[in-house]
């Protein structure tokens, strides 16, 4: 089985995040950078199938700078295969990474592509939905499963998504409004994941030293035949708006009043 | 907010900015190593600290091990952590590859387990305790030993022990007693009483291998009678392990690192415990002290580790506790103010900042020189790193354990009485902080240790190489320095603490010669105080410089750059003047204490 595995480069949520003065984007300079955490999810639940599946080979692609190539890396160094990086520098759109992604994946032709639900940077969530409309491939998102993270099936490492038994297609327990909902669906797919998923594991020293030897290949979109042109237009960047003060009410009725009247919530 | 347990940007600027760690790739044995591997290894390592070690701390400090039917029960999620521990590869990280390690430099691997033993000391001891005995085995076991035991150890499916102290030879471990009678099949036969044996006995891991000290029978008194030994709690023959009469006699009751047994241990009580010969007889302690410069810069590290834990828990209460307005508002309805407004807040919190990370620097300091003293091509330099690396070690040891107790009593202050309760974490670092000044060594033996042999015994080679370190350090600081950095006082003032330095030290020699050995070593703990502000004041100056000379190529670093340099400006404020009364006493050869005695001392 082929896995194809995103991961992208984004903003560490622990890093302040300061907008610039003329509300173009944010300031980036002193910013910390990592693996998108639902990417890390996604590189698990690959590592996961692939061990239960073998032989299996599971490829981590990243769109972005040189500079991704740290979160490739960082994939390579859990247990990824190999990795492949196209380079691109600046904001590239989700739309445009998609069709990147189109173009790796219909030379790679790999069974199944798994991708967070979305980064954590612009919280866009379209990616893996453009992608599959791309390659015209069915998709599961919000992938999750029944077990909780302390159960014996996550500590044993057994993978959420799972493959059917003639290989042909996945069983993904997808996150909705109501619950939890189970769908089949024919490989190849595209599959997102959610946070309740699994808990990924950290990089063991042997892997990081294996991952150095693990190849990378890069390549340019537009060899790709991919026009990279944002089809986004960023109007403005602000900050959430600071959060109001409390007020304190001098007893129940005034504030079931308040809950009525003012917050329109009863 | 999460406990952050270290400050990552310290920690970089210190592996990167300060001591350029990725120079240590240049080093044939580091070779396979880089930047990328490190930050990959450390980002592995904090993940751990705080996501599955940190969790456990308290839990563990409260709900103790116990001995039930003769074998110690120790905290259950202990099994869960070993398992997430031994996967990342911290127990042989700095092994050799052949062996099945990974060549890491001691350097990244001391910052690594800084970060774990700052989440949870205890649970991080295991594999401390398992990785220094393993590497006794490494350096002087036989073959068989290294394939029985050794290889197990370092893939983690047994723990290991350092079984030295007994009753009644703690400090002085050339009064050891417990026996080992040699049998015609080639094992000894060990029998006698060990106490505070940490991790001596749990239920984490299947086996359980001591390196103990013992008497072979008809050996000679005192140092030259001691030979070291593996003694497995189940030995292995032919596949097969069996109980090897180590018996645990009771679990300590201790002040800290609670959740690391200290049991008592009774070898041979049926005359079955069966003992291999590591290395030489009559070379135990010989053998022992190979790894004593790394034992104790582990200590360092773990003090500095604990200060650094409760460090941020008290910065984060300072920000959010809510308590007195500024001395200039006297309206008692306007809100109180968080705490860190208070100016004596913030004093004691930029003092455990000058200690913590000064303490930082020591320790990475010391660790590099310990690559460079194990693998270095050019012998000269290798040498140097050795004589640098022997005379630190004293102070690496004992000033981030010292002065880390009074950080880790600030912290506790800043919470007021409710860090008094253990309600909150401060009262818990102040008890695990207090072992660092005992154990590998108490602080007065690491004074006579200094002063005694890494100073006079070498007739100050060590000190003249450090004092030229230290000169180079000055004259970049004035090269740096400019009218917003008042980096050339700070040189001025180190430069006069280091002559103060030689001149006592001279001083103590001329004594020394003269015959008057006990007057040169009466105050040897002063002698190490004045030595250690000095060593940290020159780490000081190397990170304001370091800082000085970032800040404008890195302007959104300039808060994280100026506050290096106001804490180096606060420790040559309030501390580095200390060293001249220190220096002071020392050489007045003040006797009160030494010649006070009986009743005078009641």
């Amino acid at each position: 089985m082929k896995i194809l595995v995103t991961i992208k480069r984004v903003e560490d949520y622990e890093s302040k995040i300061k907008v610039k003065p003329d509300g173009t984007w944010i300031v980036t300079d002193g910013v910390n950078y990592r693996a998108n955490p639902f990417d890390e999810i996604a590189v698990e639940e690959a590592l996961r199938l692939r061990d239960a599946n073998m032989p299996s080979e599971v490829i981590a692609v990243s769109v972005g700078s040189e500079l991704s190539v740290n979160e490739i890396r960082s994939a390579l160094a859990m247990g990824a295969d190999k990795g492949i990086l196209v380079k691109q520098a600046g904001w590239v759109d989700s739309d445009a990474v998609a069709r990147c992604l189109q173009k790796v994946i219909e030379r790679e032709k790999p069974d199944l592509v798994l991708m967070g639900k979305q980064a954590v940077d612009v919280d866009d969530n379209v990616t893996g939905q453009l992608l599959a409309e791309y390659l015209g491939w069915g998709q599961a998102t919000f992938a999750s499963k029944h077990e909780s993270l302390e159960s014996a099936e996550e500590k044993a490492k057994k993978p959420g998504v799972k493959l059917a038994a003639d290989k042909a297609s996945v069983e993904v327990i997808r996150e909705i409004d109501g619950g939890l909902e189970t769908l089949s669906v024919k490989l190849p797919a595209i599959v997102t994941v959610d946070l309740r998923l699994n808990v990924p594991r950290y990089a063991s020293l042997p892997n990081i030293m294996k991952a150095k030897k693990k190849p990378v290949e890069e390549l340019d979109p537009k060899a790709l035949g991919v026009d990279v042109t944002p089809k986004v237009k960023v109007l403005k960047v602000e900050p959430p708006p600071a959060r109001a003060a409390g007020i304190k009410v001098p007893d129940v009725a005034a504030l079931v009043q308040k809950l009525h009247s003012d917050a329109k919530v009863i | 907010m999460a406990n952050p347990l270290f400050d990552d940007r310290t920690v970089d600027f210190v592996l990167h900015d300060l001591l350029d760690a990725s120079s240590l790739c240049r080093l044939p044995h580091f070779a396979e190593h880089g930047r990328e591997t490190f930050d990959l290894y450390l980002t592995s390592c904090r993940k751990l600290a705080r996501e599955q070690l940190f969790p456990a701390y308290r839990p563990m400090d409260t709900d103790t091990p116990r001995l039930e039917g003769g074998q110690v029960r120790v905290h259950p999620a202990m099994r869960e952590l070993w398992s997430r521990m031994v996967e990342l590869g911290i127990i042989n990280a700095s092994t050799p590859m052949e062996l099945g390690g990974q060549q890491l430099p001691a350097l990244l691997s001391v910052m690594g387990n800084a970060y774990l033993m700052a989440g949870n000391l205890s649970a991080a001891g295991y594999a401390g305790l398992t990785t220094g005995a393993a590497h006794l085995i490494e350096e002087f076991g036989d073959e068989r030993l290294k394939r029985d035991y050794m290889a197990r150890m370092y893939a983690g499916d047994w723990a290991g022990t350092m079984a030295l102290t007994e009753p009644q030879a703690g400090s002085s471990l050339a009064d050891v007693r417990t026996r080992a009678t040699p049998t015609a099949e080639g094992h000894y036969l060990i029998s006698g009483n060990k106490v505070f044996i940490s991790g001596g006995d749990q239920d984490i891991t299947e086996n359980v291998v001591h390196l103990a000290l013992a008497r072979i029978d008809g050996a000679p008194a005192g140092t030259k009678g001691v030979s070291l030994f593996c003694v497995p709690k189940r030995r292995l023959i032919n596949g097969t392990l069996i109980d090897n009469d180590c018996a645990s006699a009771g679990v300590f009751h201790k002040l800290g690192w609670r959740g690391l047994p200290s049991i008592a241990l009774n070898f041979g009580e049926r005359g079955d415990c069966h003992g291999y010969l590591v290395g030489e007889a009559g070379r135990g302690l010989a053998h022992m002290f190979v790894m004593m410069n790394g034992a104790r810069l582990m200590v360092g590290a773990t003090a500095t580790a604990t200060a650094s834990a409760a460090f941020h828990e008290s910065l984060d209460y300072a920000r959010t506790r809510p308590q007195g307005r500024p001395l200039a508002v006297r309206d008692p309805l306007t809100p109180q103010v968080p705490i860190i407004e208070h100016a004596d807040v913030r004093r004691m919190l930029l003092r455990q900042k000058a200690i913590i990370e000064g303490s930082l620097a020591l320790c990475a300091q010391a660790a590099k020189w310990a690559d460079e003293a194990a693998h270095e091509t050019d012998p000269e330099a290798k040498k140097r790193a050795q004589l640098l690396l022997d005379l630190i070690t004293p102070a690496t040891k004992t000033f981030p354990a010292e002065k880390g107790f009074e950080s880790c009593a600030l912290a506790l202050q800043i919470f007021g009485g409710y860090g008094y309760t253990s309600e909150y974490p401060a009262e818990s670092y102040l008890r695990d902080q207090k072992l660092n000044t005992l154990h590998e060594g108490t602080t007065g033996i690491q004074g006579m240790d200094l002063l005694g042999r890494k100073v006079m015994g070498d007739g100050g080679a060590g000190l003249q190489i450090l004092s030229a370190e230290i000169a180079q350090a000055i004259e970049a600081a004035r090269a740096a320095g400019d009218a917003q950095a008042p980096l050339s006082s700070l040189a001025t003032q180190l430069e006069q603490a280091v002559a103060d330095l030689g001149a006592t030290t001279m001083e103590l020699a001329q004594r020394g010669i003269s015959g008057d050995r006990l007057g040169m070593m009466r105050h040897s703990t002063d002698y190490l105080e004045m030595f250690s502000l000095i060593a940290i004041s020159w780490l000081w100056l190397r990170m304001a410089t370091r800082a000085t000379q970032s800040i404008a190529a890195t302007p959104a670093r300039g808060p994280f750059l100026r506050g290096k340099l106001k804490t180096a400006q606060y420790w040559f404020a309030t501390d580095l003047p200390r060293t001249a009364s220190i220096g002071a006493l020392i050489r007045s050869g003040e006797e009160s204490f030494d010649s006070a005695r009986g009743e005078e001392l009641e």
